[in-house]
Order: structure tokens, then sequence, then C-alpha cells
């Protein structure tokens, strides 16, 4: 059996290739800012140690951890709209992978919180510092910079992620490589490029994220 | 000692302060009294309760018992803005000095300041640079925490509470965490305070530094004041055996 490989044919679809990777690394970076914007918040609601509090976050949190991800943008997409609320496929992907790392970022911040020393929160009160200036201003940054290579992974992990998002009709990448297989039927050669670029894609984003890290989270000395 | 004329002020008032870990007994009825600009050395074994008075005085610890009066206003634990208000008044210097190692030198003179007074950068700046040259350290303003020694920590630490422009200072045994030779620099830091007039109460095991800059000394044993004096009478000539022993053992 031999095969006669032709990527010129996936190839030539580049525009339709362009706008899959646009619409995944839209979707990751949206639903990056915004989950771990919620996964911030929801840690700071645990600290707050009220006990009402710490039961919604868990179950939150315990709720999309124990369910997968396409059940999740399913239930979004297609579920919602019974209740009268009706998204794009676009804006039911944004949504679900926001919720999704929402709650794993939420675990992962809330592991750096509680490494922050004592007395760092005694510091920040005995200078007068509210509550919520002080996990704002002291214990946040410091959380970040502990957890970071772990949200890093989370984040690359909520990336491949999205390639579910094509199942609602999302035009990212893999929508784009599946598209193409299935007009030309080069389906070895489609998959290994999409692969390919997913590759690509996570080694670019790891390496933006990190540079990140370094610049903002582990004091890069100025001057 | 120094010779500064004490005030009648009452700056810290506790009365009958009651302090329970559990079923634990930590403070069994302390009072205190502090006037303005006095230096109070508190002395004693460790589990004798120092540390727990000074962090019930500034509300780090709730107490179960008794009362507190900073200036005059009443501590209360549970109530965030009035606390918050009294800790403007009353800083605080800890053993493992507690600087933010993600911000510089300076940024941990400027950050309380800049979210609890609304100071501005320009004048923030002005200020942070003033107090880093009164502990000796004005060229460290970019440096970062961890580029520091324990004895510049302890100096750092030392001005970011007094950013704040208090008029009492804790000290939570601050040089015990340093190495010996490093613990001058920041005595001297200390004793500069003091002669300045600022009210200090420190918890302390360095009893020829208790002796020469306090006026006043307070040996606690087991949960309770048990004897107190002028550095003089309390060193020279202890009447409690306790503090006999304490002394000897040291």
């Amino acid at each position: 059996m031999s095969i006669e490989l032709d990527f010129g044919a996936i190839l030539i679809e580049w525009p339709q290739l362009l706008k899959g990777v646009g619409w995944t690394l839209f979707l990751t970076l949206s639903s990056t800012v915004i989950g771990v914007s919620v996964g911030s918040f929801f840690s700071w609601i645990q600290w707050q140690k009220k006990s009402i509090g710490i039961h919604v976050v868990s179950l939150y949190v315990e709720s999309i951890r124990n369910t997968p991800f396409i059940i999740q943008l399913f239930f979004i997409f297609f579920g919602l709209p019974s209740l009268g609320i009706k998204l794009s496929a676009e804006w039911a992907s944004v949504v679900a992978m926001s919720i999704n790392l929402g709650a794993y970022s939420t675990e992962i911040i809330r592991a750096g919180v509680e490494a922050i020393d004592r007395g760092q929160i005694e510091a920040a009160y005995t200078l007068a510092l509210s509550r919520a200036q002080t996990f704002k201003r002291v214990i946040l940054p410091q959380a970040y910079k502990k957890i970071w290579p772990s949200l890093v992974s989370q984040i690359i992990i909520v990336m491949l992620g999205s390639s579910v998002c094509g199942q609602v009709s999302t035009e990212e990448l893999s929508y784009a490589a599946n598209l193409i297989q299935s007009r030309n039927f080069r389906a070895f050669e489609a998959f290994i490029i999409a692969a390919t670029i997913y590759l690509a894609l996570c080694i670019l984003l790891r390496s933006v994220l990190n540079r990140l890290g370094q610049r903002y989270l582990f004091g890069t000395r100025r001057g | 000692m120094s010779d500064k004329p004490l005030t009648s002020e009452i700056v810290i008032e506790a009365k009958g302060l009651k302090k329970f870990f559990g079923s634990k007994s930590v403070l069994k009825g302390i009072d205190l009294t502090v006037f303005q600009s006095e230096v109070v050395a508190i002395i004693g074994r460790s589990g004798s309760g120092k540390s727990t008075l000074l962090r019930c005085l500034n509300g780090l610890e709730a107490f179960q018992e008794g009362s507190v009066r900073i200036n005059g206003a009443e501590l209360k634990t549970n109530n965030a803005q009035t606390l918050r208000a009294l800790r403007q008044q009353i800083g605080m210097i800890f053993q493992s000095f507690n600087l933010f190692p993600h911000l510089s030198v300076g940024e941990n003179l400027m950050l309380a300041p800049h979210l609890v007074h609304k100071k501005t950068k320009n004048e923030l700046s002005t200020q942070a640079i003033n107090l880093l040259k009164r502990v000796g350290l004005e060229e460290k303003f970019h440096a970062f925490p961890d580029e520091l020694s324990g004895g510049q920590q302890q100096r750092v630490a030392i001005a970011r509470a007094l950013a704040m422009g208090p008029s009492i200072l804790l000290c939570d045994e601050i040089t015990s965490a340093l190495d010996p030779e490093l613990v001058s620099e920041v005595l001297q830091v200390v004793e500069s305070l003091a002669q300045e007039g600022m009210t200090l109460l420190m918890v302390t095991h360095e009893m020829n530094f208790a002796k020469k800059v306090s006026h006043r000394v307070i040996f606690m044993h087991e949960g309770r004041v048990h004897e107190e004096g002028s550095s003089i009478d309390l060193f020279t000539n202890p009447k409690t055996t306790e503090l006999k022993q304490f002394l000897s053992s040291i």
C-alpha cells in the first residue's frame, strides 16, 4: 500500500486555515482573559472564608471539573435556548471556554493564594490596607508568580480544547481542517497540517505567556 | 536611656486584657499604660505572651476580655473601618521583615500611603526617598528585597512603617532573625527614632539595648506582667525570683 501525499491540496485552502487559526487564537485569548479573571475573583471569594461563598464556588468548580467540556458547550449552545438564552456559535464557544478555564484557574490560583506567607498578610494589615487591597495588591501578584507555570499549562489545554468548538460550527482550526478534507477527501494531509499548526500555536503561546510572566511577575529588574 | 522628658499623655491603654488560644490562656489580665514618647521594652521567656500582647494592641489578634485604647480610641477587632483608622497611628515591625517581595524597595514604601492616603506618586516618591535617607538606604530605592541583607531589609521595613506616619511603633523581636553583625545597624535606627520622640513598644531579647534605650521595662511571665519598672531598677535590682532567674539565664 502506498500513500501519495499531496499537502498542496490542503495548503491551497489557506484562507480557510488562516481563518481557523484566527478563531482559535481569538477563542483562546478571550477565554484566557475572562477565565483567569473569573478564577481570580472566585479565589478572592474563597479567601474570605465565608461558608456560603465557599459552597457556591466549590459547586461551580466541581460541576465544571467533573463534566466533559463538550457537554458544557452543547448545554450552552443547544440547551440554553430553551430558557430563551440564544448565543451565536462563537459566543457560546467563548462562554463555554471561559467558564471551563474559570473553574480550573480558581483551583490553581487558590493553591497559590494559600501558599502566601501569613506574615505578608499581617504586614499589609498593619499598614492599614483593607482586605480587598491586601488580596489584590499583595497576595494575588505573589500567587500568580507561584502558579504561573500551572496556569500556562491550563491555558494551553483550553486552547487545544477549543478544537471541540467546531462541533457547534465555530470556524476554528479543526473545523477548517475538517471542512477542507470533506471537500477533497485528503483527510490524512489535512489533519497532519492541522496538528502541525496546533503544535506551533502551543509552542508560540507557551513562550509568549512565559515571557509575559518573566516580564510582569518575576520581578524583571528595571533599568 | 534618653533624657527626653515625657509628656503625661496616654497613647496606649490596655485594661484587663485576656486572650485564649482555644482553652489555653495566653494573656491572663494585662494592664498596660504607655505615655507619649515613652520607650517600653517587654522582656520574658518565649511563651510568656509578649508577642501576643503586642499583636493584641493593633488588632492582629482578637482578645476575649478587657479593652485597648489607642490615642483615646477604643480598639474593636470586629470593626474593619475603625481598625484601619487605628492602624494608621500604630506601625508594626516584624521579626521576619515581611517586605513585599514582588515590589521594589520604593514601591514597598509607597504602596500603603498610595492606597490608604491617596497621595500622588510625586509626593510619595519624595517621601520615600527621605525615609530611605533616614535609615541610610537611599541608594536602594530601585532594589528588590531579595537583593538586600537582612539588616537592610529590616531598615526598609522600618521606613515602610514610618511612611504611614504613625505615632507609635510596635517592634516584635526585630533583630532576632538577623546575623549578629547586622543587629547594631537596625538598633541604631530604632534608637534615633526614640530620640526623636517616637513612642516605642518593643519585645526584645537584646537586654543591653533595652537597658540603654528604654525608659521602662516590663517583664512578662506566664501571661502576666510579673514585674515592671525603670530599666535601671529592673536590671540591677530585680525583685522577683522569676526575673532573677530570667536575667541570669541570658
